[in-house]
């Protein structure tokens, strides 16, 4: 049960002594409750993109902004950096941590990446590093980490390698070979890899990706090291950040783990980063280590950051806290993703095992989804006309490779569903049925008006 | 209620016979001279409104720390509660299709009331200490490609923002940077010293073949607080070559003036949610455009990257943006009161001459500046006898005065100069005045310190925390 877990937090947190008896778990009415602010009549099948917080966390989160509206001074002299700690400490334990010290709290993986990036950028100025010195990250990246590579690493002289990751995906082996096969690349001609990228769980397409053995990797190839994007891995997978082995490790806590935008975690494993990682947005509290500069990054609204403990209440009211919550979200999604895919005729992007709330659907060729345009189009039509919320992927066929076909011709796109605790299964329908509609009305991409 | 500006939606008035009167209750809707955003403009605030948009202060406090954290009204708050909840009911479609629209609109009000020439100029932030690392990123870089020698100059105020001291230590002295710190009297009693130091510093930058890269000025220092002529100060560093000058303005807007042409800055942030009633956080940062400062980035970098400072500050990922969205809201109620905010302005500094005048006759001290070199922040001394001798013995007294008396203000340690003598103010108090406040916050304040005095309180005696 729930209480014996010790990712559960502090035993100073009420809740997790009391063993729950089964009459005291959420119940479904409660839920709607709870996510009652969301739109009732769009299908959200989005929760990765901007993630969810339920009624009774914003109600907390609230409470946090009045103290500071009603006594600011008083509130940054003598509860936001015990508030700040409190949720420092409870996200230790769930990720398994060893110090508080190695827990910053940012606001998003985005503001992550920049912190890991700007070292090394200054790592290329101060000399530490040469000309061509290395840094590798998936093919499919996140885009903001992309640009965050350009920014401090290609424009301060180093030079970058992009693991193709194969999609659809039939197997671990797959991206572990391409894995090797850049490294390969990349310590070619005398070229060190200082930092590897490496997402925990892509963004699009979305696949799980198999970490610890590509961290693994990293380190007998003497990657100096590894920084593992894990926007989406928290409430939505296992993170051990031991278990895992890498330096540096992010994820964000408003996508999967139900906290309001936004806040993320940035772990740093003590025993092999250097103190020299700092916010780029310097106060004060320059100096004073990373998770004390990014406490105070000047006057802000913190409330995010201050509300884990009621997020920590919010879960262990599910059956089997958050660990029953990712189980049943990624039995959901595999369901309809299944569901989806023989109504439609297609296939799914990965195989079950390699997913976790997300999954990727293919969608009918006939829809003839030719461009970033189109899925954009499409993405727009299915809100406007179907109301009906899900982010699509082009498929980029590979030169010389076949391609996946249904009846009609290649698959060339895909929906990411989500399943997250608020989704039914009328959300799932809505899709599948707005889908065959505009399949049965002979529509292509082309010929969808941009509302 | 009337809603944005742009909308499809706005509610012009919907009784064609409003037009004609006005409320009845109010004999004065016609004062502002502000654009009317309505056909039949609310009416001004009475005192019993401004207590109600601040209901949510505590009433025990005489909270004289405006220029702090700030304040926000009720009825932006509430507006601030409505954006969150309609991005929290569909993200997707909120980012999509009402978030740039929306960002956009507060820049073009913000461009309008600094009196900037383009609304590419203006990018939104969260705040000053932002915009410090934006400005001196560039700096840093400048150093690592060569662009500056090494040893070449950042000029700043001795007085500059802590945060302002720690993002040029990080970003120029680190790359290799000189930097020289303006030595200012205080307290102040004319523009002069001011000026005279700060030409002596700007030659020093330029010693032995130096160049002065960046003067970082401030507007309105913080502590101790003072306003600086920074007009005379921009057309010295131009006389004198300096290649950029950044005004640190984060008391500007809404407490000085704040004319983007008149200043002649290359760079110009002020916090909006200081003076300027946005709720946490938000400010903007004024970029004049030239061939000098194509180079600007957000340090946070997102999938905009390269598309201009301003459209990559507008997404920096999944954030709360809503304090960014709500400068019309804003606008709205700034338009309540006489004079819109040239009026509050004015009442704010006259009020806080007048209470920062009542205390030094009551304590037989002397304010840190002339009236016309305050805002509506002014340095008060505080009792000789206190013996404050230390920055800790300063934070100890205020937090006495809010754990003691429920009063909030900040207090400076200005340390004694050789060759004073003793009985000299090593104490001041700065002092805030916003339409919230009334005269009683500052006899609260007053009786306090005579308390204090009273019983001969001395820092000495304060516990060694």
């Amino acid at each position: 049960m729930q209480h014996d877990d010790p990712r559960n937090g502090e035993s100073t947190h009420r809740s997790s002594k009391k063993p729950k008896i089964s009459s005291q778990f959420i119940t479904e009415s409660d839920i709607r409750d709870e996510f009652s602010h969301h739109h009732p009549r769009v299908a959200r099948i989005n929760n990765g993109s901007f993630g969810s917080c339920p009624g009774s966390v914003l109600a907390a989160q609230r409470h946090w902004q009045l103290q500071f509206l009603r006594q600011p001074d008083a509130f940054y002299f003598n509860s936001l950096r015990d508030g700040i700690t409190a949720s420092r400490k409870i996200i230790k334990d769930l990720i398994n941590a060893d110090h508080v010290d190695e827990v910053s709290l940012v606001d998003n993986a985005t503001t992550a990446a920049a912190i890991v990036l700007q070292r090394i950028g200054r790592s290329f100025a101060e000399g530490k590093f040469q000309k061509n010195d290395t840094v590798l990250m998936l093919h499919c990246a996140y885009e903001a980490v992309k640009k965050s590579i350009q920014a401090y690493v290609t424009r301060a002289g180093g030079s970058v390698i992009e693991v193709r990751l194969p999609f659809p995906v039939n197997s671990e082996e797959e991206i572990i070979s391409e894995l090797k096969k850049s490294i390969d690349e990349g310590k070619s001609n005398g070229r060190r890899i200082r930092l590897a990228i490496i997402d925990h769980i892509t963004s699009m397409p979305s696949v799980v990706i198999p970490l610890k053995e590509l961290v693994r990797i990293c380190r007998a190839e003497g990657i100096e090291q590894v920084f593992v994007d894990a926007a989406h891995a928290i409430g939505s997978v296992k993170v051990d950040v031991k278990e895992v082995g890498a330096d540096f490790y992010v994820s964000n806590l408003h996508k999967w783990f139900f906290c309001p935008p936004s806040v993320a975690f940035l772990y740093c494993n003590k025993s092999t980063t250097s103190s020299d990682l700092h916010h780029p947005v310097v106060s004060h509290e320059y100096g004073n280590g990373l998770p004390i500069e990014s406490s105070w990054t000047g006057t802000r609204d913190y409330s995010s950051q201050l509300v884990v403990p009621a997020v920590l209440e919010f879960v262990n009211r599910f059956e089997g806290g958050i660990e029953g919550i990712m189980k049943r979200n990624h039995d959901q999604v595999v369901k309809m993703g299944k569901m989806l895919v023989e109504s439609w005729g297609t296939n799914l992007g990965s195989p079950p095992e390699m997913s976790a709330a997300m999954i990727m659907v293919g969608l009918p060729s006939r829809l003839c989804l030719n461009s970033e345009k189109d899925a954009l189009k499409l993405r727009s039509h299915l809100r406007d006309c179907y109301e009906v919320e899900v982010p699509i992927f082009h498929q980029v066929p590979k030169d010389g490779e076949e391609g996946v076909r249904d009846k009609d011709g290649f698959i060339t796109g895909y929906v990411r569903i989500s399943h997250q605790v608020y989704n039914t299964l009328e959300d799932y329908e809505k899709l599948r049925d707005a889908i065959n509609q505009l399949v049965e009305d002979g529509k292509t991409c082309k010929m969808l008006f941009k509302e | 209620m009337a809603s944005s500006l742009h909308s499809n939606n706005t509610q012009i008035c919907p009784n064609p016979t409003a037009l004609n009167g006005g409320s009845a209750a109010d004999g004065n809707s016609q004062i502002s001279k502000k654009p009317r955003l309505y056909a039949d403009p609310p009416p001004l605030f009475i005192p019993s409104d401004i207590i109600s948009e601040f209901s949510h202060h505590d009433p025990a406090v005489a909270r004289i720390n405006n220029g702090s954290f700030g304040c926000c009204p009720s009825s932006v708050l509430s507006a601030q509660n409505q954006l969150q909840l309609q991005w929290l009911r569909q993200p997707d479609d909120f980012y999509f299709n009402q978030l740039q629209p929306k960002i956009i609109q507060s820049r073009t009000i913000i461009k309008d009331i600094i009196n900037a020439d383009h609304v590419d100029e203006v990018s939104i932030v969260d705040n000053a200490t932002t915009a410090a690392a934006i400005v001196l990123q560039q700096i840093a870089w400048g150093f690592a490609e060569g662009k500056f020698c090494r040893g070449d100059a950042a000029v700043m105020l001795h007085y500059a923002y802590g945060a302002v001291k720690k993002s040029v230590e990080a970003y120029v002295t680190r790359a290799g940077g000189y930097v020289i710190e303006v030595p200012l009297p205080f307290p102040v009693s004319s523009v002069d010293g001011i000026v005279k130091e700060f030409r002596q510093a700007l030659r020093r930058g330029k010693q032995n073949g130096r160049k002065v890269r960046l003067a970082v000025i401030d507007h309105v220092t913080s502590m101790p607080t003072v306003v600086i002529p920074v007009k005379e100060l921009v057309t010295i560093c131009r006389e004198e070559g300096v290649d950029q000058v950044f005004v640190d303005a984060a008391h500007g807007i809404g407490c000085v003036d704040v004319d983007m042409k008149q200043i002649g800055a290359d760079f110009y942030t002020s916090n909006l949610h200081k003076w300027f009633f946005c709720p946490p956080s938000v400010a903007f940062l004024y970029c004049k455009k030239s061939t000098n400062n194509s180079d600007l980035h957000h340090p946070v970098v997102s999938h905009e990257y390269g598309n201009g400072l301003a459209i990559e500050s507008a997404w920096i990922g999944t954030r709360d943006y809503s304090s960014y969205l709500v400068v019309p809201k804003v606008l709205e109620f700034i338009n309540r009161f006489e004079g819109g905010i040239e009026g509050i302005k004015k009442r704010n500094h006259e009020y806080v001459v007048e209470m920062g005048q009542m205390l030094v006759k009551a304590w037989g001290t002397r304010l840190g500046c002339p009236p016309e070199m305050c805002s509506s922040m002014v340095m008060v001394g505080l009792p000789a006898c206190f013996g404050i001798s230390s920055d800790h013995d300063a934070l100890e007294l205020r937090t006495c005065l809010r754990d003691k008396f429920g009063v909030e203000v900040p207090i400076y340690y200005r340390p004694p100069k050789d060759g004073e003598e003793g009985g000299v103010v090593t104490g001041y108090a700065r002092i805030s005045y916003q339409v919230y406040n009334k005269v009683e916050d500052y006899y609260k304040f007053r009786d306090a310190i005579n308390q204090l005095v009273d019983n001969a309180f001395t820092c000495a005696s304060l516990p060694i925390s």
